[in-house]
């Protein structure tokens, strides 16, 4: 059993700073939980809190059943995967990946037996006798990724592990970690300021920002339901559009005007706008950019395109209302010229509702 | 139509190409400028530096008599073996020699070891008054150590150390110039996350120390090493205040009271064999380390 369990983590540094605030997080054996945020969102330090390199200022924190807050890394059953990948350099990748097993004191063979097959699974078998220096970039990273696997911890830790490669090995490696995840059947648990890596890879996706959790849950829902406006804009690129709306009640029915143009919302998110009491007040509507529609003139908000955006399977187009920028993600067979006027509208059964005052969702 | 076009593009191509080979040949022209004043310079440097071996390895092969009459000459002389006859006789040479490779030896290792590992304890633990105790590092650094020389000896009487090599290894432990080099050069050699992915596989500081950070810090301490030994090996005010004895005696030593021998005049070719004795090691350490202290001065050029 590999739970984590966090506890009113809090982590404040000898200046008074509070990296980490109050934080409860359940992460299940066998899960792959992404913990993403922008820089200084107190991301990293929760993983480091978890494998014993950072003190734990307030509250508790758990590996199996056991209170972890007192045990020394190395006996916390975890491996680390490093963002420069920390590899010794003056080893050979099999000293490498040999040096913890060796401090284990395990047998001569069955370090042998389990570096070969690691390096089988990871594709390294002819560098075993090489050194770091003459690897290339993804090479060293998965020369780090088997230096943990081939101890068998519980817990796997990665701390952005793919933010040192190229554009094109990132993704590849991407999918190896979901492979491996699914081969390894251990629990993940992976820091990373790349929404999309976040969305490819975890099965469960934690939101942090200033040090607090926004939101923990599957990346669908995070991505359909985002529980704040910072989720909203955090997660999904390009980022959700926000604008300005208003709700009101015609007949039973709810409508949000937004610049002018008044939709009415479905079933569920009326009754949710009723029950809440939301009708008759000004919120922020959030709506993505591939729920913007190009509609004919007249039937939507007019506007103007400033720049497009070929991306080969979509076409992203930016366009100005009352002097501010939004996104749409449109079909490249589209064409719109510059300063062109547009009309747009948005599909009412995508709408994100927040309230202005404590940005959390409405719906 | 055509074909005028291409030839006259032809002809164009021809003339920017005698244009490069003619800046080429410029270019080629000022490198070898250059080249033979860097390397007259360079050469002009190596005659300085070795015409002074070159003196005392010749003159430790000539009589006295050859030496202050027929002066400078670059033939060697055929009188070593009787030089080194009169200086074994006349003076403890290679005794002495084996007690200064002894302290010498042991004072690299030692201070070299104990240095690294208190640069590596400034560079990775966090404890309070660290820098409080940098700093007293640092003013130690100021002071000339002559100036502790009172009690040094008072100390040494103390603790009964007089007149042993002790007296002279225990001290030179604590190298503080060798310290704050190593504090420097491990902060741009060792990063933090290769002593935690250590501590994470399971290593214990010292394995860590000995197994990691050691190996990293190799040419930075090799590189303090070489100082250490040609400072030990150099070193006569200490040794002359600690050691009476004629037992103990070190080289340095042993060399100044040649010069106070009768024999100085007469047999100046064993003073220079003398010379030429104690310069051996500090050689075959050069040659050994010298390549980490090339290593080290390039060291950082290029972002590995």
């Amino acid at each position: 059993m590999a739970k984590v369990t966090l506890k009113n983590i809090a982590k404040i540094y000898d200046n008074g700073f509070q990296a980490v605030k109050n934080i409860n997080l359940e992460i299940l054996d066998k899960e792959f939980m992404v913990l993403v945020g922008p820089s200084g969102c107190g991301k990293t330090t929760t993983l480091r809190m978890i494998a014993g390199l950072e003190k734990i200022t307030l509250g508790e924190s758990y590996i199996g059943e056991t209170l972890v807050n007192d045990v020394e890394p190395k006996n916390r059953n975890i491996a680390m995967v490093f963002q420069n990948y920390a590899l010794y350099p003056h080893m050979t990748v099999y000293d490498n990946l040999a040096f913890g097993l060796k401090i284990k004191k395990t047998p001569k063979d069955e370090i042998k037996e389990r570096i070969e097959r690691t390096a089988k699974i990871l594709g390294i078998e002819p560098l075993l006798k090489n050194r770091p220096k003459q690897l290339s970039g993804g090479q060293r990273q998965r020369v780090a990724l088997g230096r943990a696997i081939v101890r068998k911890p519980g817990v796997f830790l990665m701390d952005e592990p793919l933010s040192n490669l190229d554009a094109k090995l990132r993704v590849q490696m991407r999918a190896e970690l979901i492979k491996l995840h699914n081969e390894l059947q251990t629990t993940f648990i992976y820091v990373t300021h790349d929404q999309t890596e976040a969305m490819t890879m975890g099965s469960r996706i934690c939101v942090m920002h200033d040090g607090v959790i926004q939101q923990v849950a599957e990346p669908k829902t995070i991505y359909n339901h985002p529980a704040n406006i910072f989720v909203a804009s955090f997660i999904g690129s390009p980022q959700m559009n926000f604008l300005q709306g208003r709700l009101s009640e015609k007949q039973g029915k709810i409508f949000a005007t937004i610049e002018g143009l008044e939709l009415e919302l479905n079933e569920e998110a009326s009754g949710k706008v009723k029950e809440k009491n939301y009708a008759g007040k000004e919120v922020m509507v959030g709506i993505r950019p591939e729920d913007v529609y190009l509609v004919n003139d007249n039937e939507g908000i007019q506007s103007k395109a400033e720049v497009s955006e070929l991306l080969g399977c979509n076409l992203h187009i930016y366009f100005k209302i009352n002097e501010k920028q939004y996104t749409l993600s449109t079909s490249p067979k589209v064409e719109v010229g510059f300063n062109e006027r547009i009309f747009v509208s948005f599909d009412r059964d995508k709408l994100h509702l927040f309230d202005k005052e404590t940005e959390e969702t409405i719906l | 139509m055509d074909q005028v076009i291409i030839r006259k593009e032809k002809a164009e191509d021809v003339e920017s190409n005698a244009k490069v080979s003619k800046w080429k040949i410029n270019i080629k022209k000022r490198k070898l400028l250059v080249y033979t004043l860097i390397y007259a310079f360079l050469g002009l440097l190596l005659l300085l530096s070795v015409i002074p071996f070159w003196i005392v390895l010749i003159n430790s092969t000539r009589d006295g008599f050859a030496i202050s009459t027929q002066g400078l000459t670059i033939r060697p002389g055929r009188s070593l073996a009787e030089n080194y006859r009169i200086l074994t006789t006349n003076a403890n040479i290679i005794p002495a020699f084996f007690n200064s490779l002894k302290i010498s030896t042991l004072v690299t290792i030692l201070s070299g070891y104990f240095s690294a590992l208190t640069a590596y304890g400034f560079h990775v633990y966090k404890f309070k008054g660290k820098n409080f105790l940098f700093g007293v590092i640092l003013l130690f650094m100021m002071v000339p150590s002559q100036m502790a020389f009172l009690g040094y000896v008072q100390w040494m009487t103390r603790l009964g150390l007089m007149d042993t090599h002790t007296a002279l290894i225990i001290p030179s432990v604590a190298a503080i110039g060798t310290v704050f080099f190593l504090r420097a050069y491990i902060s741009s050699s060792l990063s933090r996350d290769l002593i935690e992915s250590a501590r994470i596989d399971g290593a214990g500081e010292l394995h860590i120390f000995h197994r990691i950070a050691l190996p990293l810090m190799g040419p930075g301490v090799a590189t303090m090493s070489i100082f250490a030994f040609i400072g030990s090996w150099n070193n006569y005010l200490s040794a002359r205040i600690i050691l009476s004895s004629k037992s103990q005696e070190t080289l340095p030593m042993v060399i100044a009271s040649l010069r106070a021998m009768r024999i100085w005049h007469q047999n100046q070719g064993a003073i220079y064999l003398g010379f030429a004795i104690s310069i051996v090691p500090i050689v075959v350490v050069f040659i050994f380390a010298s390549k980490y202290l090339i290593e080290n001065i390039s060291a950082g050029a290029i972002k590995g």
